[in-house]
């Protein structure tokens, strides 16, 4: 249990630095390793099909448009100051965060938790993702088209202006 | 390890509002982005965690993998939004926005 | 989800996979097929409901469920209305990217269909962010300033909503065990305990809300509608914000009913943030001096009538929000449409610069006027039907403050845009108008169109009224 919980310590650490980092690229390292600290609980928890695409795709590919977006931003960072104050204070306003959920979610989420229904165990991933949710995966190809024609019309390719 | 659902989702409600008090608080398009994918974090862990407690693991994973779909796909659309944005003012301001007025 | 109308979710995502490769090197092979598969699609739907047997047995040997097929013919008609126009307001503009453009509408049109025509809440939550996805690009395709300030902002304010939708949706997997609409109505009337069950299904409603553009959550509204290029606000306002919010809602306070006495508070939140949208729409559209930015913000007001009805959840009420919503599409269809048409002519959208439109352009104006009258609920167009079902039902329901308040803020609407159809249309001719002359008749046609559809559904009631009763009320509402 202690394993666990230290797994979530580590993610809302994660988070926090990531919100507070100075520079944007320090803040996208961080968010990397919010998706593996989450990738290691989805482990934990075992859901290992959820964990190996969680680390694939958010830590890898998610992280990788994050640097690429970010070193395009780089020159500009210095025009725009954010308010440092604001940043530094997050630490205290996590801290009244805490306290203020230690005395009401806790209690709210224990008894929801009687609400809790129970499933049956008996399917496994593949007959839930190809038989029971079929149109899920209708869904998810016309996510992916959108995606493309999304790319495709935001950057089009110019053939005689330059 | 009875009150293990509780303790996750006192965690979860501490990384959400990480993410949101980063989207509030700051001044930078991508740093309200970065906000942004925090909060959806929080979620994916929030459905695995109500799945592991109803032992339906198989429904969380299938509703995870999904998810996790459909945010790649909103990130690279919002990235590029915000390049296109950043291409044509110049600026990566959110008080750069104020053109439309009224 | 019903195998039967799968197909109008299907052919046009066909299409639009295959726009891109066909007309790699004709351009204009792109409107035709865009334009084909919509009509096709909407002559197919009309033949099931039009069909002369429906209408002798009074629509009641239509086994699929009335609220899909109603919704599938509206999103058909207006995208069709908007691809028409678009193939000739774009010309030859080099800023618009033609191919990706149809391919963005035609995908948008599959998910839509796919919204209407599910059953479970986790498959609705994927197809609205398709929508969410393809209006992004759309809004920012003119490559303008104000289109992407227009989508940031959208897309900023409407992906929390999305994040409240998936904890509500995590929450119903905890309590019910289960996702489509059917099992959760059988839990909630089986008489077990459900106070959970409410609020998940409050979390999922305020995220829908959210997304739908009621006060206080409307900042995104009026940017996205006026900075984005000109036939995709048509587009916007008359289907996409309507389909990706206000449906669900209407979907999940038919269930409301059912709930003991918890459900009530969410019942009366949703009335009175129906009124609020009402009175701060009307009120701030009498304050604005651009077009496009009052459309916008009647839109709001419109909007709120809807939620007003649904929240008010009498089987009356409810019918009264389907019908204002598909006559809402019709008529922002025609005005926005409009506003294009005027700007591409006349060079601006200022109100204070337009004056005297009539004579220089006599068939959008008598266009715009007929869908103003409508909106404001003049007899006999069908705003006015829509409107009174809404009212009758809020004051049988024992809401008589709520109906008052309406009827009230109808006739503030009908006064300002009578007051703004004077001054625009009727008015002094000023510079403007003097250089501007009607646009080509092609750009017209779906736009009178839509007109003598508005002019039908109002002449036409009963038929509409027995095919609501016979096809939604009677079978989904218990």
């Amino acid at each position: 249990m202690t394993y666990h919980l230290l797994l979530f310590i580590l993610v809302a650490a994660a988070a926090m630095a990531a919100v507070m980092a100075r520079s944007l690229l320090l803040s996208a390292i961080m968010l990397a390793l919010v998706s593996v600290g989450a990738a290691l609980i989805l482990f934990d928890f075992q859901a290992p099909w959820a964990a190996v695409f969680e680390l694939s795709v958010c830590a890898g590919l998610i992280t990788v448009l994050f640097v690429s977006a970010v070193s395009l931003f780089r020159h500009e960072e210095g025009k725009t100051a954010d308010l440092r104050a604001r940043f530094y204070a997050m630490p205290l306003v996590m801290g009244i965060a805490a306290i203020a959920a230690w005395f009401y979610a806790v209690p709210f989420f224990e008894s929801l938790e009687n609400w809790a229904r129970f499933g049956s165990r008996a399917n496994s991933l593949g007959s839930i993702l190809w038989d029971i949710r079929r149109f899920d995966l209708l869904g998810q190809i016309s996510i992916l088209a959108a995606g493309v024609f999304v790319i495709n019309s935001i950057f089009p390719r110019r053939k005689r202006q330059k | 390890m009875t009150n293990s659902f509780a303790m996750d989702w006192y965690f979860i409600t501490l990384i959400f509002s990480a993410g949101l008090y980063c989207m509030l608080v700051s001044r930078n398009l991508l740093r309200q982005f970065i906000g942004l994918e925090i909060m959806s974090k929080s979620c994916l862990l929030g459905v695995i965690s109500v799945g592991s407690l109803t032992g339906s693991l198989a429904l969380a994973q299938a509703l995870i993998i999904t998810m996790i779909v459909i945010e790649v796909v909103v990130v690279a659309v919002g990235l590029s939004l915000l390049v296109k944005n950043y291409r044509l003012t110049d600026s990566i301001d959110i008080w750069s926005l104020n053109k439309l007025r009224g | 989800m019903t195998t039967s109308l799968l197909a109008y979710l299907l052919i046009p995502l066909f299409t639009a996979v295959v726009i891109p490769f066909a007309a790699r090197t004709r351009h204009k092979l792109a409107d035709i097929l865009a334009n084909v598969t919509l009509l096709a699609g909407l002559l197919n739907i009309g033949a099931v409901l039009f069909n002369p047997v429906n209408l002798a047995n009074s629509f009641s040997n239509i086994t699929e469920d009335g609220f899909a097929l109603l919704m599938i013919f509206v999103i058909y008609l207006v995208a069709l209305c908007v691809t028409f126009f678009s193939a000739y307001f774009m010309g030859e503009d080099p800023k618009v990217a033609r191919v990706p453009y149809y391919s963005l509408i035609l995908t948008s049109v599959s998910a839509m269909c796919g919204i209407v025509t599910t059953g479970d809440f986790f498959t609705l939550y994927i197809f609205i962010e398709v929508l969410a996805v393809t209006s992004f690009a759309l809004i920012a395709c003119d490559e303008s300033a104000a289109g992407l300030e227009g989508a940031i902002k959208y897309f900023l304010l409407t992906f929390p909503a999305s994040l409240l939708i998936l904890f509500g949706i995590a929450f119903l997997m905890l309590t019910a065990g289960t996702f489509s609409f059917e099992s959760i109505k059988i839990i909630i009337a089986s008489g077990m305990p459900v106070g959970a069950v409410v609020f998940a299904v409050t979390l999922i409603l305020l995220g829908f809300l959210i997304k739908s553009g009621v006060v206080p959550f409307h900042a995104w509204t009026p940017d996205a509608y006026q900075g984005s290029y000109a036939p995709v606000s048509a587009y916007l306002a008359g289907i996409v914000t309507k389909i990706s919010g206000v449906y669900a809602v209407i979907k999940i306070s038919m269930m409301l009913r059912l709930f003991e006495v918890k459900a009530y508070h969410t019942a009366d939140l949703l009335m009175f943030l129906g009124m609020l949208s009402i009175a701060v729409g009307a009120l701030s559209a009498l304050r604005q001096k651009e077009f496009k930015r009052m459309l916008a913000f009647s839109s709001i007001s419109q909007i709120g009538y809807i939620i007003l009805a649904a929240g008010m959840g009498t089987p009356l009420a409810i019918l009264g929000a389907i019908f204002h919503l598909v006559n809402h599409a019709t008529f922002k269809t025609v005005l926005f449409l409009n506003s294009a048409s005027l700007e591409k002519s006349a060079g601006t959208s200022d109100m204070d610069k337009l004056g005297g439109m009539e004579h220089a352009m006599p068939w959008t104006s008598w266009t715009s006027i007929v869908a103003l009258l409508s909106t404001a609920g003049v007899p006999p167009l069908s705003g006015f039907w829509s409107k009174l079902i809404i009212i009758i039902a809020l004051w049988d329901g024992g809401a008589k403050a709520y109906a008052v308040l309406a009827l009230l803020f109808s006739a503030v609407t009908l006064a300002y845009f009578l007051v703004m159809q004077k001054k625009i249309f009727f008015g002094k001719p000023t510079e403007a108008s003097h250089n501007a002359r009607e646009v080509r008749p092609a750009m017209l046609v779906p736009v009178v169109a839509m007109c003598l559809i508005i002019a039908a559904l109002g002449v036409f009631f009963p038929y509409i009224y027995s095919y609501l009763v016979e096809t939604i009320a009677a079978r989904i509402i218990l």
